[in-house]
Parts: structure tokens; C-alpha cells; sequence
């Protein structure tokens, strides 16, 4: 320990920036890994709270196969009652306008209160008068249909009181409702931060536009501990069409549902650990090299072998403490930048969820320390072992100056083909569990095929360079080249590192650039109607928020509309996860859609399969759902209705890019047939030829007036949403990036550093035999800017091959998308600039070291 | 032609606590084509001597003189020119630049310096032969032998035609046979090229092929000698 303190600990502190840099590096690694891990938790943990919060005592749910189930169908399942109690329940969203004319979220649950309280706790605030709060009194609260209480910490927030009137807005229809009582913030009050709403049952239905109808029945078990007999004996007694389930099952499907997308994250997180950890390696190395002499006094003064590699693993221990601490204080701040942009995402794609990140956790300090600690003593241990290996003599007489020149073996060029070869065969292995695992194993395959081709790249510069950069930059430029051919072994791991961070960020960029274009392609051949409608309160495909019949009517009987195909959609399980069950008119979309239709091929063939459907058991399905159930035309699919299993003929598949989830789209006639009249949650409409859209649109919002809150794009508003929400998509990507090639800079400048301590003496001949300080310092700034070269075609080279990779296997395997390969060559040509001239400037510290550098002491006095 | 005067020039190195006086009072004079060693035992100061001799380092007081520049009056970049243009340098772990090869390493004081590639590598495959190792110039340092590499680093010193050579030790490095055939090249060049040279030495063989021999103790010369390779009389030292 003191020799630690006197040899390690004094040293790091001499060295404040390269020690400042590394610990950076680390923090920047772990904090990136942490904040993807939060963010995705907080999406999933945010919508598993919800479920729970709501469930509180509920230990199983009856569900039905639509969207909800009759309410008649209670009357038949008395029986549950030898169980427990049972409570019929409403849950939806619903948006509160507040004063200021801003409106949140609330999360509504519209129960029938003196069943409801013995499974779920609810607390009223005291009333001021009778000082009591009775289920009587939640009773005369709830006698009025315009009736709604609120949590104690919503009202506090937003200076609500009871009696005082709010304008909620469910599905596309503002109402006002009277405030009748405050939940205290216990049981499901909790709901969304508070952010929730309780109604009467029957408000509620009518409210959602759901009369008769109930969204599913709790059961709170007497005997709790009988669970799993009690699901296997409802179930066998349950009618066709419904099914029991555990409520944390919601929480489950939705959680495989965001699995790719998660687990691509995570994946592009641990590219910045990988970098920071080659900071940890250079950092080690610097100090085994600056350090000969003394090692080799350590070692004749009596210090073992074993002594010097501990001591070393002990410096990158003590460096990876402080970074995995920093990192954990800097992950919960990149948490809440990460969330933010995830959460368009996840509410636009998936779910509603509570953009918040969840609050440091033992957990959190296990993922950055369990880590990051061991990671960094492995990646020390190649230097620490060469520190280990010096030999008393051979430091003190300085006789291994001389390095020897870097041979070109042919493991240098065998073994990046060989992991070539074997990424060629991961990419065409299936996905595990949905998951691309042997994706992630290819692209992992080819990072590592280029890292390991770095050195044989830059032995070609060496080889190859002298004279162009002799031509460019003169004598500055021949000695930059000879001293990175010198120092290929050195250097080989930062530019490998950077090239792999320049690798990614190609990848991504040519994938995104394809998936955009494809996109575009896709927006402009298929969004072909002229108005597109949807309630207010519906924000993404999964709320259950239908139109009021008379928007349906003012919309339809408009003079300027040919057709308006009302378009109903809502969640269903299916293989284990969430499915979109969407339900159209097949004659409409016959004579105004274009769908792109990926089989049967062609428009005509694709307009024959959608007549087929109507009025037979067919339906037609979207790639992703295709890819992801390895169905195919003319597969039979087998779907639970409220009439029980029924199966239907799959007869196209067509493109689509607005959901990975997998869609099954039914004619409205076949739909009816089985899950009853669809209420629409979206209107495509179609007008004559000669109306102005703009027009038309105004004229719509003005006949529904102020009680309808619908949204109406237009055709060039619905298309500029779609690339809206795909940019905000990416934007993780590229802010994850950006991080990993900062880190990757950091690399290449400590390298550089490196090199120089390392040159000293031959700096200082340089010096001596006419070198000026500035073309010592053009030497250096030359030398990243090639390094930076070097990373940024490899990176390039091996990123198009990434990107084949991520768009023909990881995007395949994770959505289910086709993508049409495109080289985004403006980008290339901009990163490439931007990169040189990155590396160059990391350079210009270095570079003023190296020119500061005392000559006389250098040479001459050996 | 006094290629090199000292006049009571003083070197004190304030790095640690206490100054140290390394160099207390020398003067002495080189005329061109002069040839003298410098000897002494570790610490008498005549690596810091050689040091401002060959323009690395200013002297805190005293006067020196390489031709007509006055160092003390020179910055930074004056003194790298001066050095670059007038001055060779030969040192016992021969500096040669690894990663160059022999012909790069021997052109680079006139590449740096911005001169022609073609008559530097013209005149590096003179020299080359000169020195014996045209057949090494595509060799890199490490491929070759310790004499080989100082003849490499002669020729480098010379390339550039400078007016003084700087010599640290150029034999300390090498087994009897080379370092004959080093200080015999270094005859050579300071007879027929009339080529200034300054050599620092702990041999007394080394040092007896200079034409003087001065001697150094505690900072200060301590003795001036003269050899029996001095064929006409130039000696100007004085102490």
C-alpha cells in the first residue's frame, strides 16, 4: 500500500491530465452503459408501476379477446365470486385542461366503487365540513355522471378544490366535470405521479364510448396464496372469448415488445465502455513506458515480479474507482437527456410512459463498479504485464531505446479474415428469441476483423505514404509517416479504437440514411389520401381512444368527401406478445389505397388480395408481423375472438414502417362478424377530385366546434409527422455516438502523448539537427490528422459492411423491416472532414509538449 | 578564422534548491579547421561546455560567439537556425532517427532546413560513399552495426556543410576497431574540409587524435595541451 501511495498514487497525481483524461474516458464508458440501462427501465419500470399502482390488491384479471367484452357476460360469471371479490373495471386515458389552457395526461379508471374498495385502497382527503370520508360519500360523489376525483397531489399542484369545475377531454369529446374529492396519495392515487383520475363506472363507459361494454374484471383472491390453482380453475371454466391473466402480465408483453429496441441501445452503449477502457489500457502503458528506469531500480532494489504487475493493476484500479463513481453521477444526468430523447419513441411507437429516469439504485452502483472495474484491470493487464517483464539491466542502462521495426506477419492479415469469415456466417444464423444475438455476434465479428486489420493498414501507409506526404506537407510529413510506421504496435489500439467508434457511426448513419429514404419512398407511395383524422387524446396506436359517433357523421356527410375509411385498431396477445388488430373498409382502400404490398408483388395483384378478404375469414398482415411469426401468404393464423379461436387465411403482406409491433388488418365485415361494430380511432379520408384539402380541414374543425378535440393532417402534415417521429428516433443513436468518438479523440491525444514521451530523444535530435519548434509541432498535428485518416477509412470501409449487417440481419431480425441499401455519400464526405480535422486539433496539445521539449538534456546527456 | 569564441562564459543551473555553477569562467577560441578535445572526469562541466558550444543552451554570463552570432542575442529559433545551418553533431549513441532510413536520416538538416530534395539525396549518396555505406542507405538504423551508425551519423553532421562539429564521445560507444575508424573519418574531415571540431572525451586515445587537448576541473579549464597531430601551428586557446 505505501509502496502504491509512493510509486502509483504520487505519479497519477503529477500526471493530472492524462489521469484527468482516463478517468474521463471511464466515466463518460460507464455513465453511457447507465443511462441507457435507466432509461430503458424507466419505460418499462414506468409502465409496470402504473399496472400495479392500479392493480393494488387484484391478483388476476379476466380479459377479453377485442377491445374489451360485453357486460352481459358478467351475469355468467357469478361463479367467480366462490373466489374472491370481482370488480368490473375501465381504464383509459383522458387529457385535463388546466387553466393556463396547457393539458396533461391523466390515467382514468372508471370503477364501480363499492365493489372496487376492497381491492384497491383509496383514501378521500377529510372533507372540511363533515370531517369524515365514507364509501357513502364516495357514492353521492360519484351520483353525478360529471363527477371525477382527483389526487391530493394533482390538485395541489395545480390549485384545484373541490366543487371547482375541469375540463376533461376522453377520446375526441371535451366535457366539463365537477371536482367532487381528493384521493389521498396512497394505492392508486400514486398512478402516473399522481396524474390520475377516478370516475364512476358508468361515467366512464359512456365517457370512452364504451357502453356496455367492460375493459376487463379484477379478482382479488381470498386465498392469495392459492394463485396458481385459482388462474388453472378460472381458466377451464372461462367461456370462449376470455381469458385469465396475472396484471403483471401487461407489464411483461409490453416489455418483450420494447425488447429489440432496448436491446439495440444497450448495445451501441457498451461501444463508449469499450472505448473508455482502451483509454485505461494507454493510460497503463504510458506509465510503463515513462517509467523503465524506475521499474528496473524497483526491481533491483528487490521489488518481485508479482509486486510491479500489482502495482500497476492497482494504478488502473485506482483510476477505474474514480471513473465508475463520476460515471455513476454523470449516468443519472445523460439519463434525463437520454430519456428525453427515447421518450418521443417509446410513447410515439409503443406506450405511454412516465418520461422520468428512476432514481440511483444499489443496482445502478453494482452495474457501474461490476463493470467497469473488472473491464479496466483487464485492460491493463497487457501493460502491466510488459512492466512486470522489464528486467533491472536492461531499464537502468536504457539499452531498449531501440524499438524493433514492426514486422507485417501474415496473422495480421489471416486472423481479420478468419473473424470475416466468421462474421459472413453469424449473419446467416436466425434470430435467438426474437432477438438478433448472432446479428450482434457478426457486427462484433467485423469491429474486431478491422481492429485487428489496423496494424497491416497502417504498415501499407508506412509503406506508401512517404512519398505523397513528402509531396504535401515536406519534410514534416515524411517524419510523421516514418514515426507512425515506427510506432505501428503502439498506436495500432487507439486508431483501432477510433476506427471502430467511426465504424459504428458509418454504419448507423448508411442505415438510417437507407431506412430514411426507403421511408420517404414508402410515405409518398402509400399516404395518398388527402385528410387524416384521429382523437385528440389518441397519442400513439396503442391508447384506446375512439371517435364520437357524430364526428363520424359530420366527417362522412361532408360534400367535399368521397370516401372516409374509418380505421380501428387496438392491442392483442398473440406468440407471447402484443399484436396490433386493425380493422378497415377492404372496398375503399381497394379504390383509393396504395398499399405496398411485398407479396403477393405488384399494385394489381396486391388490390385482387384486399377484394379476396372481403367477406371471407382473410386477412393481410404487415412485413414485421410476417417476419416476426415467419408467416407467409396463404399461412392460416389463429386468433382469439370473443367467439373463441377462429382462424384466417393470411392473403398479402404489405410494407409498413409505422410499427414494429406486427399489424393484422381485417375487412370491417369480417371483423363484425367476430368482435362486434368497430368504433374508429382513425379516419382516412378521400375527397373529390377539385377540394382543397386546407379548406375542407378548416370547414371540419369548424363543424365540430369546441367539444371535439380532433386532430385533422393534412396529406403533406401527416407526412412531415412521420419523418418527424423516425428522426427523433434516431437521435439517441447519434448522441450515443457522438459520445464514443469524444472518448475515442480523448484516445487518440493521450496516444499521441504517448508517443512523445516515449520520442523524447529523437524529438530532441530532431531539434538539434535543425528542427524548428513549429515543424515539431506540424510534425505532431500531422501525425493524429493521419491517425485520424486511417480510422476514418477503416471506419468507413468496415462501417459499409456493418451497415449490411445492421439493415439486412439486426434491423430484420429486431423490426422486421426491408430496407433498401443507400450510401448517404454527403455524410461520408462530411464526417470524414470533420474527423480529420478533429484528430488534427486533439494533435495540437501534444504537439506543443513535444516542441517544449528540452533538447540539450535529451541527447546529450545519456 | 575564429569559427568559435568563448569569453568568460558562466553556466548556472537553478533547477532544485541550489544553484549549481557548472561552468565557472571558460574562454577559449577555434579557429577553422581547428580540431580539439575536451577532457575531464564526470561532473567537471564539460557536457554543459559542449552543450552552449554547440548552440542548445544560452550561458548565463559570459560572451560566445559561433562566427559572428552572438547566442545571448539569439532567441529560440535563431539558435535552432544557426544550428541547423553551422553546426554537426556527433554523439555516442548516434541519434540516428529509427524510423528513417540511413538516406533520410543523412538528408534531413537540409530537408529540414526546406533544402532540394534531389541535390540533398545527390549529395547524401557522396557522402554515403565517403563514409562507406552506400550499400546501407535503404537500411534502416537498426539493421546495422554501432560503427556503421556513427559513420551514418557523421555524415548526417556534415551534410549541411556545417563550420563546427560538435563530437560527444563518438567513440564511447563503439569496439576499438570502429572507433579507430571514426576518429580517422573525423581527421579526414578536419583536414581536407578544414572542418571546426569540438570533442568531448574521457579517452585519452580519442582525445589525442585532436591537435589540442584542453582539460577541465570544477567548472574551469584546467590545463591546454597540445597534441602531436597538429601538423601546422593554429593554436589560439588561452586560458
Amino acid at each position: 500500500m505505501r509502496l502504491f501511495r509512493q510509486f502509483i498514487w504520487r505519479h497519477l497525481a503529477q500526471e493530472k491530465l492524462r489521469s484527468c483524461a482516463t478517468v474521463l474516458g471511464i466515466a463518460l464508458g460507464v455513465a453511457v452503459v447507465l443511462a441507457i440501462q435507466m432509461t430503458n427501465a424507466s419505460s418499462v419500470r414506468g409502465f409496470e408501476k402504473a399496472i400495479e399502482t392500479v392493480a393494488g390488491k387484484t391478483s388476476l384479471e379476466i380479459v377479453g379477446a377485442g377491445a374489451g367484452f360485453d357486460e352481459l357476460l358478467i351475469k355468467d360469471l357469478g361463479w367467480l365470486r366462490t373466489y374472491g371479490q370481482v370488480s368490473p373495471v375501465i381504464e383509459g386515458d383522458a387529457e385535463i385542461t388546466l387553466a393556463d389552457k396547457r393539458s396533461e395526461s391523466l390515467r382514468v379508471l372508471g370503477v364501480d366503487i363499492l365493489r372496487d374498495r376492497s381491492l384497491r385502497d383509496y383514501q378521500l382527503r377529510a372533507n372540511a365540513e363533515t370531517q369524515t370520508a365514507s364509501a357513502r360519500q364516495f357514492l353521492q360523489l360519484l351520483s353525478d355522471a360529471r363527477s371525477v376525483i382527483l389526487t391530493e397531489k394533482f390538485t395541489r399542484k395545480h390549485k384545484l378544490n373541490i366543487g371547482q369545475t375541469v375540463e376533461l377531454t376522453f377520446a375526441d369529446k371535451a366535457e366539463p366535470y365537477t371536482v367532487r374529492g381528493v384521493l389521498k396519495d396512497e394505492g392508486p392515487a400514486r398512478t402516473m405521479d399522481g396524474n390520475f383520475a377516478l370516475l364512476d363506472l358508468a361515467s366512464a363507459q359512456w365517457a370512452f364510448h364504451r357502453l356496455g361494454r367492460i375493459d376487463r374484471l379484477d379478482v382479488r383472491l381470498k386465498d392469495a396464496a392459492q394463485l396458481a390453482a385459482a388462474e388453472r380453475a378460472i381458466a377451464e371454466r372461462l367461456p370462449a372469448g376470455l381469458r385469465v391473466q396475472r396484471p403483471a402480465r401487461r407489464g411483461s408483453q409490453v416489455e418483450k415488445m420494447l425488447a429489440a429496441f432496448h436491446f439495440n441501445l444497450t448495445a451501441l452503449s457498451y461501444i463508449a465502455l469499450l472505448v473508455g477502457l482502451f483509454l485505461i489500457y494507454n493510460t497503463v502503458s504510458i506509465s510503463v513506458i515513462t517509467r523503465r528506469a524506475e521499474i528496473g531500480t524497483l526491481r533491483a532494489l528487490g521489488a518481485t515480479r508479482g509486486t510491479v504487475l500489482a502495482l500497476f493493476l492497482a494504478e488502473a484500479l485506482a483510476l477505474a474507482v474514480i471513473g465508475c463513481s463520476l460515471g455513476l453521477l454523470f449516468g443519472r444526468v445523460l439519463s434525463f437527456g437520454a430519456v428525453k430523447l427515447t421518450a418521443t419513441t417509446v410513447n410515439a411507437l409503443y406506450i405511454a410512459a412516465a418520461a422520468e429516469p428512476p432514481p440511483l439504485a444499489w443496482q445502478h452502483v453494482w452495474i457501474a463498479f461490476g463493470l467497469g472495474l473488472p473491464l479496466s484491470l483487464l485492460a491493463a493487464a497487457v501493460p502491466a504485464l510488459e512492466a512486470a517483464r522489464v528486467a533491472p539491466t536492461a531499464a537502468m542502462r536504457g539499452s531498449d531505446h531501440l524499438i524493433s521495426r514492426f514486422r507485417l506477419r501474415a496473422r495480421y492479415v489471416v486472423l481479420p479474415l478468419c473473424l470475416l469469415a466468421a462474421a459472413w456466417w453469424f449473419a446467416r444464423q436466425p434470430a435467438v428469441n426474437g432477438l438478433p444475438a448472432f446479428g450482434y455476434a457478426s457486427a462484433l465479428a467485423i469491429v474486431f476483423g478491422a481492429a485487428f486489420l489496423v496494424p497491416a493498414v497502417l504498415f501499407a501507409l508506412g509503406r506508401l505514404g512517404d512519398k505523397p506526404l513528402f509531396r504535401l506537407f515536406k519534410i514534416e510529413g515524411r517524419l510523421a509517416n516514418a514515426n507512425l510506421a515506427g510506432a505501428i504496435p503502439r498506436i495500432s489500439i487507439s486508431v483501432a479504437a477510433l476506427a471502430v467508434s467511426l465504424s459504428m457511426m458509418t454504419a448507423i448513419a448508411v442505415m438510417i440514411g437507407s431506412f430514411r429514404e426507403t421511408v420517404v419512398y414508402w410515405v409518398n407511395q402509400t399516404l395518398v389520401a388527402d385528410l387524416y383524422l384521429r382523437p385528440a387524446t389518441r397519442h400513439n396506436v396503442a391508447t384506446d381512444a375512439v371517435f364520437s359517433p357524430e364526428v363520424e357523421r359530420i366527417v362522412s356527410a361532408h360534400p367535399a368527401v368521397a370516401a372516409a375509411d374509418r380505421f380501428r385498431n387496438f392491442d392483442i396477445a398473440y406468440g407471447g406478445g402484443l399484436v396490433t388488430l386493425g380493422t378497415g373498409e377492404f372496398a375503399k382502400q381497394e379504390a383509393h389505397g396504395h398499399l405496398l404490398f411485398k407479396a403477393p408483388t405488384g399494385a394489381e395483384a396486391g388490390k385482387a388480395a384486399i377484394r379476396s378478404c372481403i367477406g371471407q375469414d382473410a386477412v393481410i398482415v404487415s412485413e414485421s408481423f410476417a417476419l416476426k411469426y415467419a408467416t407467409q401468404v396463404g399461412d392460416v393464423i389463429s386468433l382469439t375472438t370473443p367467439q373463441g379461436d377462429r382462424t384466417f387465411r393470411i392473403a398479402a403482406v404489405y410494407y409498413d414502417y409505422s410499427s414494429d409491433r406486427g399489424i393484422i388488418v381485417m375487412d370491417r365485415g369480417t371483423f363484425t362478424k367476430y368482435f362486434g361494430e368497430p368504433q374508429a380511432t382513425s379516419l382516412t379520408v378521400y375527397l373529390r377530385p377539385g377540394a382543397d384539402a386546407d379548406a375542407v380541414r378548416e370547414d371540419l374543425l369548424r363543424q365540430f366546434g369546441s367539444n371535439y378535440r380532433v386532430l385533422i393532417y393534412t396529406n403533406a402534415s401527416i407526412r412531415q409527422e412521420v419523418l418527424r417521429i423516425f428522426d427523433s428516433t434516431f437521435a439517441i443513436t447519434y448522441a450515443l455516438e457522438v459520445i464514443a468518438i469524444f472518448v475515442a479523440i480523448l484516445g487518440v491525444a493521450t496516444t499521441l502523448l504517448t508517443l512523445i514521451l516515449e520520442r523524447k530523444r529523437e524529438i530532441a535530435v530532431l531539434r538539434l539537427v535543425g528542427a524548428d519548434r513549429r515543424q515539431v509541432r506540424k510534425m505532431v498535428v500531422i501525425e493524429a490528422g493521419l491517425m485520424g485518416a486511417v480510422s476514418q477509412s477503416v471506419g468507413a470501409g468496415v462501417g459499409l459492411l456493418l451497415s449490411l449487417v445492421l439493415i439486412y440481419v439486426i434491423n430484420v431480425q429486431s423490426f422486421g423491416w426491408t430496407i433498401q441499401f443507400r450510401v448517404p455519400w454527403g455524410f461520408l464526405a462530411q464526417s470524414s472532414l470533420l474527423i480529420l480535422l478533429a484528430t488534427a486539433l486533439s494533435g495540437l496539445y501534444p504537439a506543443r509538449r513535444a516542441s517544449q521539449l528540452q533538447t540539450a538534456e535529451e541527447v546529450v546527456e545519456e | 578564422m575564429i569559427i568559435l569564441s568563448v569569453e568568460d562564459v558562466r553556466k548556472t543551473y537553478v533547477g532544485g534548491e541550489t544553484p549549481v555553477e557548472a561552468v565557472r569562467g571558460v574562454s577559449l577560441s577555434l579557429a577553422a579547421g581547428d580540431f580539439v578535445a575536451l577532457m575531464g572526469p564526470s561532473g567537471c562541466g564539460k557536457s554543459s561546455l559542449l552543450h552552449l558550444c554547440g548552440a542548445m543552451d544560452r550561458p548565463t554570463a559570459g560572451r560566445l560567439r559561433i562566427e559572428t552570432a552572438d547566442l545571448a542575442q539569439l532567441n529560440d529559433d535563431q539558435l535552432t537556425k544557426l544550428r541547423r545551418e553551422r553546426i554537426g553533431f556527433v554523439f555516442q549513441f548516434f541519434n540516428l532517427l529509427p524510423t528513417l532510413t540511413v538516406r533520410e536520416n543523412i538528408t534531413l538538416p537540409v530537408l529540414l532546413a526546406g533544402g532540394d530534395v534531389t541535390a540533398a539525396e545527390r549529395r547524401a549518396g557522396e557522402l554515403a560513399e565517403r563514409v562507406g555505406l552506400t550499400h546501407r542507405l535503404r537500411h534502416y538504423p537498426q539493421q546495422l552495426s554501432g560503427g556503421e551508425m556513427q559513420r551514418a551519423a557523421m555524415a548526417r553532421a556534415i551534410i549541411h556543410e556545417p563550420a563546427l562539429l560538435i563530437a560527444d564521445e563518438p567513440t564511447g560507444n563503439l569496439d576499438s576497431e570502429n572507433g579507430a575508424r571514426v576518429l580517422n573519418l573525423l581527421g579526414e574531415l578536419n583536414r581536407e574540409l578544414q572542418l571546426t571540431i569540438l570533442l568531448a572525451t574521457h579517452g585519452a586515445e580519442t582525445a589525442a587524435a585532436a591537435q589540442r587537448i584542453i582539460r577541465m576541473r570544477d567548472g574551469k579549464i584546467a590545463s591546454v595541451e597540445t597534441t602531436s597531430a597538429i601538423e601546422e601551428p593554429t593554436p589560439r586557446a588561452f586560458v
